[in-house]
């Protein structure tokens, strides 16, 4: 079952740290028969940003927002379009193959922008150092979050937890160059604002699907 | 005239006052004139103030003279200003006149008069106050303002109506203390203008003529000027928040409302949508908030929400708020704290804080993830202690200052983005000064208690001493054997312990050693001797004791026996002898002391310590064993054999079956061991006729003196006195000393008397059965009861042995063989 793993955790190092730093989502007790098995943690364990936050909230210091945070009408995300819960309700109703779905289709969607995001602010000559490699961190991040779900929703299909479903995610990077094509229109503010928006719902997106998975882990 | 009318008025009034003296009654007192006063300038009033009426009815007369005329009239009119007043009309008033006003008293005894008053009637004009004031309001232009209205004050006379009077009208808002003054004029009516909107104002009038003073305020009128019609000003959102990450509410504050009844109605529309919603619930959360359930609430979705206050005169629209749920989040504080006081292992208490999260929020579903905060001061101090304590619902506080109160609170907040809720509710908790204190107490009880006990006991123990060590240490019960001193033995017996006591400490050497009497012989004579009855084990013994002669066999049991052999020949010997010797006299005389015996044969085999000790050890280690005795047996047949070969007075015959070992050739005579140094002893024991002939068959040759267990078996013979009994203790020797070690079972215990032959000879058998069994009644007893008494008499040699005379009327249980102490010695 974790034979795959061998080969990813060493790709995947720095997941395993961002794991931890993820809370409860990066390290589920592990349960019999769920994808968390302990010796499979380290590479079926998405990391999620501990880091993420911290790092956003060092970028934005520096593209501070206009106003308040929200002083200002809607700023369009480019991910506005995509369907995702938006309630407790929604999010548990929603089957896990979708919601696994949503969750990977937000973390393809930033790919992209977030790459271009660095290659930009790169020339920004105010940023300290600091700023800009939290923002590569982030990028990795993101990517090995991806990978990371990637993963377990492999491993959840073998198991037969979630269905297959899924098959056709590939198919939706097409429609995220479309969408990172719009994300490249947005100011800094705004891109930091729906990262932050878009990193939190995958966040709570995850703690659901774990939750619903495992409802005897501490949920 | 006049002097004599004035003396004789005196005259009178002297009477008078006697009078008054004699019946208590007087003249009146003196009144006095209180004020005059004109309200119009025409007519005018005078009040007085009657002094003592001098216990009678009095009559007051008001007189009154004009300075223009020398005539006195009196008053026109009492009644129309009231009691005690006198009312001036418009005739009998002048203008520019002074009048000259006396009030005088008179009752039967006599009159008296006030002070004259002087009154010019334009200085004493004063009016009433006006009348019927009233106040209306009016608005007018955004204006507001009082319309006030009064009457002059009202006259007697109806008459005089046509004065004059100059009004001041003053006012205050009603909370206020300082009053606005406004001088009106001749009118009767006044409009205040410049007044606040809102406020109730109280207002008075007073009035003044031309001349004289101003009248007083007339009575309060109040009057609450209306408020503003405006619209309303705009509205505050002061925030929203949402408790579980569900739901969410904002509250909103009016600002002011114009003075009309203001509506406000809450607007919002959502992000990436062009409609607007209003408020989907106004009441749920109180006055001036929303409530947004479950199904109005969207996650990640920006709300811009406006509120709009709206009255007859206009509305108002607030600034707009924007909202993401997802950062208002704010929890209610956690509930179901509890603090508790637990003691770790090392006494010291530590606090345990549990607590549970707030109702609302839904934590198992993983919606929402909740972090606790706690903080706690002493409840003196000053600051706060704060700390983050991350998603558990417990924590464990250790090093807090015993004696001290603590305040603790507790909040929580989402993990990510959100706010801390409120702190929890105080809680109390007081750290005892000490646990350990309690821990002292009682540990001083328990002290107490025990030396009580002690010495409770102790007691006990003084007063019943004497029976407590006849329990502890009973009584050696004397040998009954026919020619012994009993009397001798007991006082011997004390020698004994001590001399046990003082070879204690000497590790016992060797497990190895042990002696296995086969069988045991008594005999009343010498010349019968009987056969050692052979147990099945120890058929074969004769066949071995042909080989004792040899080595074979015996070195590994016996290794500590083979290190004295050297020293055997010179040192073993007077050790041997002397033990023989001590022995011999306490048998004699029972003085024979064991501690001597010991030391002596420490102390004389110097050379060869390690075995004397050993010996000294054997005999005090080996208390319950027969061994010690073997060895003693063994010793002094040894010294005998080389002392004294042939003089041997003993008539002991050469034992049948002993003749392999040629050690055992040689019979011992008790009697003889004193023959190397005293031939007197030696003569002395032969007459007492108690030799003790211990014949010992020794396989090894080489080292008997070591080598107890090597003895199958001893005789002793004795010779009684009268008929010459021998008894005789037959040790044979183990056959196999090698096989005694491998196998211990083969030793036997002598307990059973098989028969009583010529009533001189008891044939004893060897019970398997009853090994170890202890012997209780042994009067023949080279065994005695106890096994220390045992050891003593082991100690102190055959003199024990030699009374036979017992031995041959007891039965055979009486005899215990030493033997059978082995297995405990083991």
């Amino acid at each position: 079952m974790c034979g795959a793993g061998a080969a990813p955790r060493s790709a995947h190092g720095r997941a395993v740290t961002g794991g931890r730093l993820w809370g409860s989502v990066a390290a589920p007790p592990p349960s019999p028969g769920d994808p968390f098995l302990p010796g499979c943690r380290a590479q079926s364990v998405p990391p999620v940003p501990g880091t993420l936050r911290a790092g956003w909230l060092t970028v934005q210091k520096h593209f501070p927002p206009r106003d308040n945070e929200l002083g200002r009408p809607a700023r369009k995300c480019h991910t506005s379009g995509m369907l995702t819960p938006n309630g407790k309700e929604y999010a548990q109703k929603i089957p896990r193959e979708e919601l696994t779905h949503v969750i990977l289709k937000l973390l393809q969607a930033w790919k992209e922008p977030l790459s271009h995001f660095n290659q930009h602010i790169e020339h920004h000559q105010q940023l300290p150092d600091d700023s800009l490699s939290k923002a590569k961190q982030i990028s990795n991040m993101v990517h090995e979050l991806k990978t990371g779900v990637e993963k377990v929703t492999e491993k959840m299909q073998s198991m037969g937890i979630i269905s297959n479903s899924l098959n056709g995610i590939a198919s939706s990077e097409g429609t995220g160059l479309s969408i990172s094509n719009e994300a490249n229109m947005m100011s800094d503010s705004d891109f930091i604002h729906c990262f932050r928006r878009d990193s939190n719902k995958v966040q709570s997106y995850l703690k659901i699907l774990k939750c619903r998975i495992m409802p005897e882990n501490s949920c | 005239m006049k002097q004599r009318f004035i003396s004789s008025v005196q005259i009178i009034l002297q009477l008078a006052l006697t009078t008054v003296g004699l019946t208590g009654q007087s003249y009146p007192g003196k009144p006095q004139i209180i004020r005059c006063r004109s309200l119009e300038k025409e007519t005018f009033s005078c009040w007085w103030k009657p002094g003592s009426d001098g216990g009678l009815p009095n009559n007051y007369t008001l007189f009154y003279s004009k300075d223009s005329e020398e005539k006195i009239y009196e008053c026109p009119d009492y009644l129309t200003s009231g009691p005690n007043s006198c009312y001036f009309n418009k005739n009998h008033t002048n203008p520019w006149t002074t009048y000259i006003i006396t009030v005088t008293a008179t009752n039967e005894i006599g009159s008296n008069s006030s002070d004259p008053q002087h009154v010019d009637v334009t200085s004493i004009v004063q009016p009433d106050a006006p009348v019927n004031l009233s106040l209306e309001t009016n608005t007018s232009a955004n204006m507001s303002y009082i319309w006030a209205r009064w009457s002059p004050p009202p006259l007697a006379d109806a008459s005089f109506n046509s004065h004059v009077y100059h009004y001041e009208l003053r006012l205050k808002p009603e909370e206020k203390e300082e009053w606005e003054t406004v001088s009106v004029g001749m009118q009767t009516h006044y409009e205040v203008t410049s007044l606040q909107a809102g406020v109730k104002y109280i207002v008075q009038v007073r009035c003044m003529l031309d001349l004289g003073e101003w009248s007083e305020w007339s009575s309060e009128r109040s009057i609450q000027i209306p408020k503003e019609r405006l619209p309303p000003e705009k509205p505050t959102i002061i925030k929203c928040r949402s408790p579980e990450k569900e739901t969410f509410t904002c509250w909103w504050k009016p600002a002011s409302d114009g003075g009309l009844s203001t509506n406000h109605t809450l607007l919002y529309s959502k992000e990436g949508e062009e409609k607007v919603h209003e408020c989907p619930d106004y009441k749920t959360a109180g006055p001036n908030s929303c409530y947004f359930d479950k199904k109005h609430t969207s996650f990640w979705t920006i709300y811009n929400i406006t509120v709009r206050a709206t009255n007859e005169m206009g509305s108002n629209v607030s600034d707009p708020h924007y909202v993401d749920v997802t950062y208002i989040v704010q929890p209610d504080p956690p509930v179901n704290i509890t603090l508790e006081l637990k003691k770790s292992i090392k006494r010291k208490p530590y606090l345990v804080l549990t607590w549970s999260p707030p109702p609302l929020a839904d934590v198992r579903s993983g919606w929402l993830t909740l972090e606790y905060e706690l903080r706690l001061k002493p409840e003196e101090g000053e600051e706060w202690e704060t700390i983050f304590v991350g998603q558990q619902t417990q924590y464990k506080m250790f090093s807090l200052n015993p004696g001290k109160r603590y305040i603790v609170q507790i909040h929580c907040k989402p993990d990510h983005h959100g706010l801390w809720s409120e702190w929890s509710p105080e809680m109390y908790i007081e750290i005892p000064t000490d646990f350990r204190v309690k821990d002292m107490v009682v540990w001083i009880i328990v002290g107490v208690l025990s030396s009580l006990i002690c010495l409770t006991m102790s007691w006990i123990m003084i007063m019943k001493g004497y029976r407590m060590m006849a329990f502890i240490l009973p009584p050696v019960p004397g040998p009954k054997i026919k020619g012994i001193d009993t009397h001798l033995l007991e006082t011997g017996k004390s020698e004994e312990l001590l001399s046990a006591l003082g070879c204690h400490g000497f590790p016992p050497t060797s497990d190895c050693e042990e002696l296995l009497i086969e069988y045991l012989e008594v005999e009343d004579s010498e010349d019968q001797q009987l056969m050692p009855s052979h147990d099945t084990h120890c058929k074969n013994t004769k066949i071995i004791l042909k080989e004792t002669d040899s080595d074979s066999g015996r070195g590994s049991c016996d290794s500590p026996s083979l290190l004295p052999v050297k020293c055997r020949e010179s040192h073993s010997l007077p050790s041997a002898l002397q033990t023989q010797d001590v022995r011999a006299k306490e048998k004699k005389g029972g003085k024979g002391s064991w501690e001597t015996q010991c030391t002596a044969s420490e102390q004389k085999t110097l050379p060869c310590n390690s075995e004397s000790k050993k010996s000294c050890t054997w005999l005090a280690a080996q208390l319950p064993s027969n061994q010690a005795a073997m060895f003693a047996y063994h010793s002094t047949v040894e010294a005998f054999r080389i002392t004294l070969n042939t003089t041997n007075v003993n008539t002991s015959p050469v034992l049948v079956g002993n003749e392999e070992n040629r050690q055992s050739l040689y019979p011992i005579a008790e009697t003889a061991y004193d023959g190397m140094e005293k031939i007197n002893e030696m003569e002395y024991s032969k007459t007492d006729q108690t030799t003790v002939q211990v014949r010992q068959n020794q396989q090894n040759d080489k080292s008997p003196f070591l080598n107890p267990k090597l003895m199958d078996y001893v005789e002793v013979h004795r010779v009684r006195q009268d008929e010459e009994p021998t008894l005789l203790l037959k040790h044979k020797e183990n056959s196999g000393k090698t096989k005694k070690c491998t196998v211990p079972g083969t030793s036997k215990e002598y307990t059973k008397v098989s028969t009583v032959m010529d009533h001189h000879i008891l044939v004893l058998l060897p019970d398997q059965r009853t090994q170890n069994t202890p012997v209780s009644q042994e009067p023949v007893a080279e065994t005695s009861e106890n096994p220390q008494q045992s050891q003593a008499e082991k100690n102190t040699s055959y003199s024990t042995t030699a009374p036979s005379d017992s031995t041959r009327d007891t039965s055979g249980s009486d005899y215990m063989d030493p033997s059978s102490f082995m297995p405990s010695f083991k």
